[in-house]
């Protein structure tokens, strides 16, 4: 039995040794490119379960942080020459900061205006990065000052640093989990007014979550802008990134730790050789169409995730009966 | 003078903004559902009328007719076997469901038509008329006249008859109407293929009033929100009222501001309205009458 239970908890080493030792055997450029994005993936979509999973509201603000994120890390480079993989952190809490505000607009009342707030500031972010010309550099965009460094030590960085932010964003997963506040928004997703009835200071613990999971999509943003060396008004903002958190972490199992993990590692490489196999007229828009079917299949159909939904299918022996205690000794054991 | 003519070309952009979001108001009435896929649809009428003026030469006026009904019927399909389950389970997936279905119409679009800009251009196009100082593009004065007539359809069917009256009934309170022997499920299903069909309507007349291309919907979304949240989520009354205020604004900010900033006022006003007023302008007259 303890043996069982120390797999369950350390088992994450074994992959996570893996994933470090990889690029030290020939792990080539492509590859690590793919690691590196279906990092970055599986970092973002763990930070929007946070909101989305544990608390229960949509949020499709995570984008245009992520955006946000890129130009700030861009602009603290080209006029302050911060290094971006240095601020990247720093970024994150400013937009954290900044999504405290959007929450305590948006999240005071209940219902559908968490949604509309959060799509809106995508748009205004992004119309700001076109139309503010000065700053931004409009849709022509930011060239930033490259990484002076040996470019095949560059990709091993990018997929180290990924692997960092994303280790990060599985420990505040599963130490908000079993945290009181963790269980707090949990309560809030199953029936918020009871949450609040019973002491629970829901709108905190919304803004709280809410900039917790704009933190990972901020530094990843800011990380990808440094990645690129360039920053523009759409790769910032492609719309396919935000489905991508979502699908990933539906798709996986939506409120679990490892769910949205799973559904990057599952979706991120079939959807690089999907692309690659299309042919290059139409692989964009097939692309989205089909993430768009994945997205309506998946809620429809199979909507608890495969993590969830495997996780039934193993247990599907007769549920454990509960232990026989006499009734007095159950009555005693009480103070 | 100027003013006078932001005013008159505010009403008549209005008018057609009531009508794209008069779906969603519906929509969100009867299922307390953001549809995200309303202005995907809207577009998707678009194209779809852009085409039927290609291929067939069918005035695009005309092929409101045809896509309100194949819209109506898709609308109450995709509720009845999609939205409906995932209702009764957890709201927030039927939202992430509309947010797939935009997706995928999106996708599709660009995949059919390419991504480039398209227009519905009719032999009566480019016609302007004056009158004194103002001029009035021959286009805004028929969609907006368009608009208004199936605005009032839509009205007289929610207020004087039996079927608009169950969906209001279902709106203020479901299991209320559920009660009183209003098949609630029936009821939703021909609600959301309504506000579904009001998008194809909207579809053509948008088509021939700006430019349109596949994630052009995006841009729409966000204003089509903004009025509704503007008039109250769920309210007729408000979302008419919000859209002509908000297109008056939108056209009179374009005479002093650039172009491309007047759109920011949609989201200015929808900030500052749930700052000031989460519930919008008719956010509780919703509950009590239509």
């Amino acid at each position: 039995m303890n043996a069982r239970r120390a797999i369950a908890i350390a088992w994450p080493v074994l992959p996570l040794a893996i994933l470090i030792a990889l690029p030290f055997n020939g792990l080539n450029g492509f590859l690590l490119d793919l690691f590196y994005f279906t990092f970055t993936y599986a970092a973002m979509s763990v930070g929007w379960n946070i909101i989305g999973g544990y608390t229960g509201y949509i949020s499709l603000a995570n984008l245009g942080f992520f955006g946000l994120g890129s130009y700030i890390g861009g602009l603290m480079l080209s006029h302050l020459d911060w290094p971006i993989l240095l601020t990247a952190p720093l970024v994150g809490l400013v937009c954290s900061l900044v999504a405290a505000v959007i929450g305590w607009i948006a999240l005071r009342t209940r219902g559908p205006s968490f949604v509309i707030v959060t799509l809106a500031f995508t748009f205004i972010v992004q119309f700001l990065a076109l139309n503010l010309k000065d700053i931004t550099g409009g849709s022509a965009g930011l060239y930033l000052p490259l990484l002076s460094m040996d470019p095949l030590l560059r990709g091993d960085l990018f997929y180290y640093y990924m692997l960092g932010v994303l280790v990060l964003a599985i420990a505040a997963a599963i130490g908000i989990r079993r945290s009181r506040f963790g269980l707090g928004l949990i309560a809030i997703r199953e029936d918020e007014g009871k949450a609040e009835g019973s002491g629970i200071n829901t709108s905190l613990f919304k803004i709280v979550a809410f900039m917790i999971s704009i933190w990972f999509a901020a530094v990843a943003g800011a990380v990808h802008a440094q990645y690129l060396d360039y920053v523009d008004p759409d790769l910032a903002f492609e719309l396919i990134i935000m489905l991508n958190m979502i699908v990933m972490t539906l798709l996986g199992s939506r409120g679990t730790v490892w769910g949205p993990v799973l559904g990057a590692f599952i979706l991120f490489p079939l959807q690089s050789y999907l692309v690659y196999w299309l042919p290059s007229t139409i692989a964009g828009e097939v692309h989205l169409a089909l993430l768009g079917v994945v997205l309506v299949l998946v809620a429809r159909f199979m909507p608890e995730g495969l993590l969830v939904t495997l996780q039934k299918l193993i247990a599907r022996r007769p549920p454990p009966r509960l232990q026989a205690v006499p009734v007095d000794a159950a009555t005693s054991a009480r103070p | 003078m100027l003013l006078l003519q932001g005013l008159v070309l505010g009403i008549l952009v209005g008018g057609m903004y009531a009508l794209m979001a008069s779906g969603l108001t519906l929509i969100f009435g009867v299922m307390r559902l953001i549809n995200i896929a309303h202005a995907a649809i809207i577009i998707f009428a678009s194209y779809l009328s852009w085409q039927l003026l290609r291929v067939l030469g069918v005035d695009p006026l005309i092929s409101i007719v045809i896509l309100v009904i194949v819209f109506f019927v898709g609308g109450a399909l995709l509720q009845k076997y999609v939205l409906s389950a995932l209702i009764d389970k957890d709201l927030s997936l039927a939202l992430l469901a509309t947010l797939g279905v935009a997706n995928v119409l999106e996708g599709m679009e660009g995949a059919l038509w390419t991504s480039s800009f398209h227009a519905i251009n009719t032999g009566y196009s480019d016609q302007t008329y004056h009158f004194g100082d103002v001029y009035v593009p021959l286009i805004r004065i028929i969609t907006f006249v368009a608009s208004v007539i199936i605005l009032a359809g839509l009205y007289v069917l929610l207020t004087h008859t039996n079927l608009g009256r169950a969906i209001r009934a279902t709106t203020q309170n479901r299991g209320v109407a559920q009660l009183v022997g209003v098949n609630v499920n029936r009821i939703t299903m021909i609600a959301f293929g309504i506000g579904i069909a009001v998008a194809a309507a909207a579809g053509p007349l948008m088509g021939m009033y700006y430019p349109f291309y596949p994630n052009s919907h995006w841009g729409w979304i966000g204003k089509l929100m903004a009025i509704v949240v503007l008039g109250g989520l769920g309210s007729f009354r408000g979302t008419l009222l919000a859209a002509l205020i908000l297109g008056i604004a939108e056209q009179v900010s374009i005479l002093y501001i650039p172009a491309n900033w007047a759109a920011t006022v949609f989201f200015v006003l929808l900030f500052a309205v749930l700052i000031v007023r989460p519930q919008g302008f008719f956010g509780h007259v919703a509950r009590e009458s239509l």
